[in-house]
Parts: C-alpha cells; structure tokens; sequence
C-alpha cells in the first residue's frame, strides 16, 4: 500500500460512507475553483457532515502532516480552492443548514456552506436580509465569504463581509474547535474573529457563522449618468461623497463595458459616453427622493452629458440588468478574458484610465473596465484568446502590470477578490519582507506546520523556527551585559 | 526609572531592540488617559509615544484620514468637524470616568484604537476595529511592519489592523494609521419610550430595529437614571431611540416612530447633550462606584441583570439596544456575578472599566479566556513579541 492509499483508508474509516471521494474521475469536479486557468486533481476529497468529523480530519492531517486545502462553493476568483496533488481537499458543502434565525438579536446562524443568497432569502419575507453581496452570491457559501472577506456593489454603505459577521466557529489544524464572537458585539480580547475574516483558509477551517442581518431599506432609486470623459465621472463621484452622501452603490462602467452590456442587456445605457456611473441610494422614501434631488444636481454640474433617474422598480433593475450582466456581456465579444481586482484612492482614477490604455496599447490586449467607483475599486477585465498561443500568459503579464499600477498609485493589490495563488507572486510589490514574516508568524502561531492552504497567499515560505528567531539589527549594543533602564 | 520619549519608529525600533537585549518591559503611553483600563502591565520603563502626533493627509471625499497614533482626539475631532465628518464607530471620552490624564483630556487616537473603543453608534455603523483601514508599527521583535492600506476596500494578506484593535498595546507600537471617515448626519433626534421592565425594553426596541425607519442607537435608561438626565416618562425604564440623517427623513421617521410606540420626542439639542452623556458613561460617573462593561446579546440583558442579586445595589445603563451593560455599584461580588451569568449564557464578556478601591487585585479585568483560546491568545502575542516586551500582562497573565 502507499501512502495515498492510507490516507485514504484511515480518512474512510473515520467518515460515514459516501463521504470520501478518491478517484481521479470524480475528483476532476473539484479540480478548480473561480479561476478557472488552474487545475490540479487533489490527493483525495473529503466531505464531512458534522464538525467533528472536520475535527476527526484535521486531528488526522496534523499528526501523519498531510496538507488540507479547505473549500466551500469553489468560486473564488483568485484561486483560493485551488487543490493541490498532495492534500486533502476538505468540502463544506454538506453543511447546507441555516441554524437559527434570531430577529431579536438581528442576526442568522448559519452553516458554511449555505450559500449566501440562502441568508437573504431565509429573512427577507419579514422584512430583514444580508447586506455583502458578491456577484457570485447565488452560488458562493458564506463560509468561503469569511475566508475570503467578500464584498460587493453595496460596501461603500454596508461594508465587507468582516463588518456584517457576528461569530465564527472554526476548526485548527490541530483538531480544536474553538469559538470568537457569537451574537454580542463586542469581546475584550484579540480579534481573532477579524483575523480569520479574508485569511483565505491558511488559520483554520470555518465551521459555523453568526451574520448580523439588517432591515431592509424602504424603498430604492438609482440614476443612470453618462460622461464624455472618465475624469468627470471620477470628479462627480467624489462630489457626491464631500456633499455628504453615501450612495448605497456607486458603479461605474466604460466606453467598452457600456457597449458590451448593451449590446447584451438593452438596458438603455448611453453608447456614445465614454463613462457611464449607477448611482443607488436607498432608505426612507423622503430620503432617497430628497437625495436624488441632490445628487443630480451634482453630477449635472460635475459634467453629465446624459442623466435618467428610475422611477419604478423596474427601471431600477433595467439600469443594474447592463451592470450585473457585465462580465458574461464582455465574454461575448472575446472568447476569454482575466477579470483583475485591485483599489487606488479614488482620486487617481484618471492616471489610472490613461496607464491602461497605454499598457492595453503595449500589450495588444483590449481591457473593459467595471469599477466599484465608490471605494476605488477596480475590475479590468482584459480580453483575449486562450487559443493564440502566448495570449493567457500576455493578459497575465497586463494583468500584473495593472495591479503593480494599483500599488504605484497608493492602492492595494486586491479589494475583494483575493491573494490566493493568482497574486501570490506579487505580495512583494505591496510588502517589505519584514511584512511578510510578521504576518507568516501569524500563521505560525494557528498553523506551525504549514498544513493549512499552503501555496497561497504568500510568495515564500519560511519556516516558523526560522520566522521565530529574534534578531537584533543593531547588532552590537554598547554594554550588552549591564541593565539598560 | 526615566521615561523613553521617542518621536518616530526609527527611535521606537531602537528603544524595543535594546529592551530585547536587555530582556526588560516597557510601558507604552501617550495621552496617559486609559492607563487604568485593564490589568497593570508589568514595565521596566516608560516609552512615551505622545510625540507621535499630527495628521499626515485628509481627504474628505476619499473618506480616508491619515494621521500619526498619538494625536489627541481634540485635534481629530476638529479637523474632522471641519470636513463635516465623523469617526462613525463614535469614540467615548473616558478620561471622565477614569479621571487619568489631564482634567477633560481627551486622550488619543492611538489609545482609542488599542482599546477599541466604541459609543452609542456602534450598534449600526460598527466598532473602532471596523474604522482602521492600515497601519504602520514596530512589534514587540523591533521590527518595522504595515498591514491593511489607505483604501477602504482592500484584502490583501492577513487583516492585521483588526488585531491591533482591542490588544492594549501588547502587539506593536503604532505610528501611522489610517482610518474610514463618514459624513457627519446633518441632524439627530431621538424618541422616548417608557416601559415596564427591561424585558419589555429590549424587546420594544428589537420591534423598533424590525422597522425600515433605521434607528442608529437605542439605549435604555432606569427610571432613577432617567430622572437625573431630566427625560423620565414616570416608568421603570426609558428606551432612548436615535435617528439620524437628513432633516426631512428624521422628521419623517420619528413622526412614524411616535405613532407606532406612543413614546416621546427629544428635540436635536437634548438630544446630542444625552447621547454624549451616554457615550462616556456619564451617568455612572459622579458616585464612587467600580463601573463594570458588559457585552451580550441584546436578549441576554435581562438574564444578566437578574443574575445581580438586588441587594448588591448597583446602578446601569444600557446601551446596543441592550447588548452593552455598564453596571456600577461598590460591593465585589458583582463581577463575580457577572462572570457567572456569562458563563451560565455561554457567550459575551464582562470587564471591569473602572475600580475605586482596589477590585482588580481580587477579579481579573479583562473576561478569563478558555483553555485553548488562551493558548492561541499567547502564541499570538508571541509571534509580535516573544519576550514580553510591550505592555506585558496588560490584557492576562502570563502574556
């Protein structure tokens, strides 16, 4: 027998039939995840029903050292479930159960694996629902949303995944389950609850959330507002923020993004603008008609050439149909394309337009730009041909090339889609080494071994022992021997 | 001993490195004002970070303010009235109550940071910890690390600034930070409603927060508490609602809030004059009390309360809409109780604030941690400093 045969056993006998899923052809099902470029078939694929059973697993992994890849709905965008030939892939997928819904407490339990529209659905005939939503919401668990600290058009009011989670329970790798947060708001030790939020499954293994479940707004209006150039589109959206509104999304779209979501939704956008936003605000009727008000005339003055504000709620969903419908709408006309996610501070979205343009230029690669113009964050999706060879890996070389713009420009590598393997090998454009090693050690102190998730997020690893020595880089210090205070 | 007054990171780098070699402990301090906040940490001298102050960039419409840890919340304060913004988790001043500092200091940013300090908004917009965007710092290795960034949407590596919130200066010192800002609301007013037990109040609320009429506080008040702040209804417990926002949509919100509970209204300027009250715990202040801060489930309040026998004679208000308890009184028997209620729940935390006499040598301060947990709290805190060197034992022993 080798090795793999007796993970594969022990993992059997310790789960109910069913449970283990081990050859090649039914594990070619969860040989990828949302980035959809990488494959790779794991060592086996597990899929326990109970938390003890991902404890009797992981107890397991850690004492014979073999690596476990955790997964939920398999969509992350940045390779985050990306499986690995010589781990286990653990599934979440059978913990598909809300477990309470609390309305005095105004939040949901809920397993990981249920999908994060399941949340919504599950509150919204009295009135409440999850305000994160991901553009994969209808398929991503809100598990992986913890991991991978999703967000979506609504932030900029609403916040991220790790501002609207309550509690998490989460398995070690050493077999431990342990509990941070719960329905109170606040708990006077470290924040382990927010250091699990976005960690990308390298600290522990989810096994239960507790959401904080909001009202839902009384009513919702959105104007639809062309510009002829992206710079006073920029301007306009930070003209509505220092006049004091928080749109409940702030959306922006370009020449190529608009017409290909036209040509695909006919939801009525301008052709001819170079920039197009969607502008949402929601809460009490008086507010958002007064906001309105407000709001148009501040983008009119910004240098709108074109402004439709709904007046139903049928024209509402028309103007987000063009929006929602962007990234398939791009993949009509191009038979593949990279979709990046990185932020810049909001004022540098002109140089930002002028640096892709010249870099699609350079690299003979169209780019379609759909932005969460809100809080800086960028989509490019950059258009190519799988099939010409050299095209994946010049969209990839664009693609990095954009997000190192991001980092130049004082933004971040990625607003919400992930590090994962897709960006691991940037880190360093954003980190000092020493930043690294500091959060590596953070790792260490949930993970010495490097079981959990390895190969992602970081560019190098080191060992703890290593990362736990103590340097002093002054070196010699002038009586070492004597107390110094 | 002498204090260790350094006015960047470079000097920071320094002073820890040379405590790691000497295996000693510093102190951080900067405004001083919430030195009395947790255990007493364990130092051999005083790294004085006050000079670390001043804001380095605003940009009010990137809703983005840059600034150094040590600037006093006066200074953030001011220049964030001026942009007509706020910090939305609505920091309290607690030097009232803990009376450390100079009268009416108003501490630090960085203070409020370690300690993660949130008022009466937290319950809708979040806490100190959802505002931090990034951070620079020297860990307790003297080692010069950042996390997070200066852009409110970023998930790149591990969100540290969520653990630099709350640890007490235990993990590194700070320097730069950046924090989320929001517009101020252009008007608040609130709603009165009398009820007859704490039960009734907490579940009057949650009907209330089961509206789209988007009240951002509730607090509730006891009848003797409400007299002293001038708003009793002449029933056991006051609820205290809080709507904010433009002025048409308060007026709008707070006409149907009035129908729909029969309560009362507060004009804007009562208003802000008691939410602020509220936010620092005024109330509880002025008597010689130890002041204990609790956090549950808003349901749980009630449960909590029971759990204190009447004859340890305490004072409280609530906050959260019942989720945050701060309770008053002078017997020791009341955290012992609390700590018992929290257990008995299964979830929450209760924490001594403030001691008159000398309760913390008797009750730890901080919520006891549970066997495992306490293990990864120490293992954490040695990944930033594995000697102990800053604010050793602030939050528990042996950490």
């Amino acid at each position: 027998m080798n090795r793999r045969d007796d993970i594969c056993g022990a993992l059997r006998r310790m789960l109910p039939d069913g449970c283990v899923v081990d050859s090649t052809e039914s594990m070619k099902a969860f040989d990828s995840d949302g980035l959809s470029a990488y494959r790779q078939v794991p060592l086996a694929v597990v899929l326990p029903e109970t938390v003890e059973q991902i404890a009797a697993v992981m107890k397991y992994c850690h004492e014979q050292g073999v690596k476990v890849v955790p997964r939920g709905a398999g969509t992350s965008l940045s390779g985050g479930a990306l499986p690995l030939a010589d781990a286990v892939l653990l599934g979440l997928g059978k913990f598909n159960r809300i477990l309470e819904v609390d309305y005095a407490n105004r939040c949901v339990v809920a397993q990981p694996g249920v999908t994060n529209l399941a949340i919504t659905h599950a509150v919204q005939a009295d009135g409440f629902y999850y305000a994160p939503d991901p553009s994969s919401q209808i398929a991503c668990s809100v598990g992986g949303n913890v991991a991978e600290n999703s967000g979506g058009v609504h932030c900029l009011k609403y916040g991220l995944t790790t501002n609207n989670l309550l509690g998490v329970e989460i398995v070690t790798i050493e077999g431990e389950i342990l509990r941070f947060g719960g329905k109170h708001l606040d708990s006077g030790d470290y924040d382990l609850l927010g250091v699990m939020t976005g960690s990308e499954g390298l600290l522990g293994v989810v096994s239960e959330v507790t959401l904080r479940i909001l009202q839902k707004p009384a009513t919702a209006r959105a104007l639809l507002v062309g510009f002829e150039d992206t710079g006073d589109a920029g301007k306009a959206v930070g003209d509505v923020i220092a006049a004091g509104i928080i749109p409940a999304g702030m959306e922006m779209m370009d020449g190529l993004a608009i017409n290909a979501a036209e040509d695909f939704a006919n939801a009525g956008y301008p052709r001819e603008a170079a920039a197009l936003l969607i502008i949402e605000l929601d809460g009490p009727e008086v507010e958002v008609d007064a906001l309105i008000e407000r709001v148009e005339a501040i983008v009119r003055k910004a240098g709108a050439t074109s402004v439709r504000v709904s007046q139903s709620e049928e024209e509402r969903n028309l103007f987000w149909a063009g929006r929602k419908s962007a990234f398939p709408a791009v993949g009509r006309i191009s038979p593949d394309y990279l979709c990046m996610d990185g932020t810049i501070p909001r004022r540098r979205l002109p140089d930002m337009m002028r640096r892709m343009n010249s870099l699609s230029q350079q690299y003979g690669l169209r780019v379609a730009n759909v932005f969460h113009a809100g809080d800086g964050n960028l989509h490019p999706l950059i258009l190519f041909d799988a099939n010409q060879p050299g095209e994946l890996e010049r969209a990839e070389e664009f693609g990095a090339d954009i997000l190192r713009s991001c980092v130049e420009m004082g933004g971040v590598l990625t607003g919400e889609h992930g590090v994962g393997v897709e960006k691991r090998d940037l880190m360093n454009i954003q980190f000092t080494e020493d930043d690294l090693k500091q959060q590596q050690r953070l790792k260490c102190a949930f993970d010495p071994g490097h079981l959990l998730n390895p190969g992602k997020v970081f560019p190098h690893l080191h060992r703890c022992a290593e990362l736990g020595r103590l340097h002093v880089h002054k070196g010699k210090l002038p009586h070492p021997d004597l107390p110094r205070f | 001993m002498t204090d260790i007054v350094i006015s960047d990171l470079q000097q920071a780098q320094d002073a820890i490195q040379d405590a790691v070699a000497a295996k000693s402990r510093l102190e951080l301090r900067a405004g001083g004002t919430k030195r009395h906040l947790g255990r007493a940490a364990s130092y051999d001298a005083v790294l004085d970070v006050s000079a670390f102050s001043g804001i380095i960039d605003y940009q009010p419409e990137e809703l983005v303010l840059t600034l150094r840890a040590g600037t006093p919340m006066e200074i953030v304060e001011a220049a964030l009235a001026e942009a007509r913004q706020i910090l939305a988790f609505e920091p309290p001043r607690l030097s009232r109550i803990l009376g450390e500092g100079a009268p009416g200091a108003s501490g630090t940013i960085g203070g409020v940071i370690a300690a993660n300090l949130s008022g009466p908004r937290r319950l809708t917009a979040g806490a100190a910890r959802d505002y931090l965007l990034g951070f620079e710092a020297v860990s307790g290795r003297g080692e010069l690390f950042k996390s997070g960034g200066k852009v409110m949407k970023n998930v790149t590596g591990y969100d540290l600034s969520k653990l630099m919130c709350g640890s007490f200066g235990t993990l590194g010192v700070m320097d730069e930070i950046t924090l989320k800002t929001l517009p101020a609301p252009e008007t608040a007013r609130s709603l009165l409603v009398g009820h007859d037990s704490l039960i009734d109040a907490v579940s009057g609320i949650a009907s209330i927060f089961a509206t789209a009429h988007e009240p951002g506080a509730a607090a509730i008040l006891p009848q003797t508490v409400a007299a002293e702040e001038g708003v009793d209804l002449g029933m056991p417990f006051t609820a205290v609602i809080r709507l904010e926002g433009i002025e048409a949509s308060v007026a709008d919100r707070l006409g149907h809030l009035l129908a729909l509970s029969g309560g009362e209204p507060l004009d804007a300027d009562r208003s802000a004059a008691l939410w602020q009250r509220i936010r620092d715990i005024q109330p509880l202040a002025e008597r010689p009390h130890d002041i204990w801060k609790v956090s549950c489930a808003p349901s749980d309040a009630p449960r909590v309360m029971a759990a204190l026998d009447p004859g340890l004679d305490v004072r409280m208000i609530a906050d959260w809409a019942g989720g945050l308890l701060w309770i008053a009184g002078t017997s020791p028997h009341i955290g012992t109780a609390l700590r018992a209620a929290i257990a008995g729940l299964g979830s929450g935390f209760a924490m001594l604030i403030r001691d008159v006499g000398a309760t913390r040598e008797s009750i730890a301060p901080f919520q006891p941690l549970s066997g495992p947990v306490l293990e990864l709290h120490k293992r954490v805190k040695a990944s930033f400093d594995p000697l102990g060197v800053l604010n050793y034992e602030r939050m528990h022993e042996g950490m």
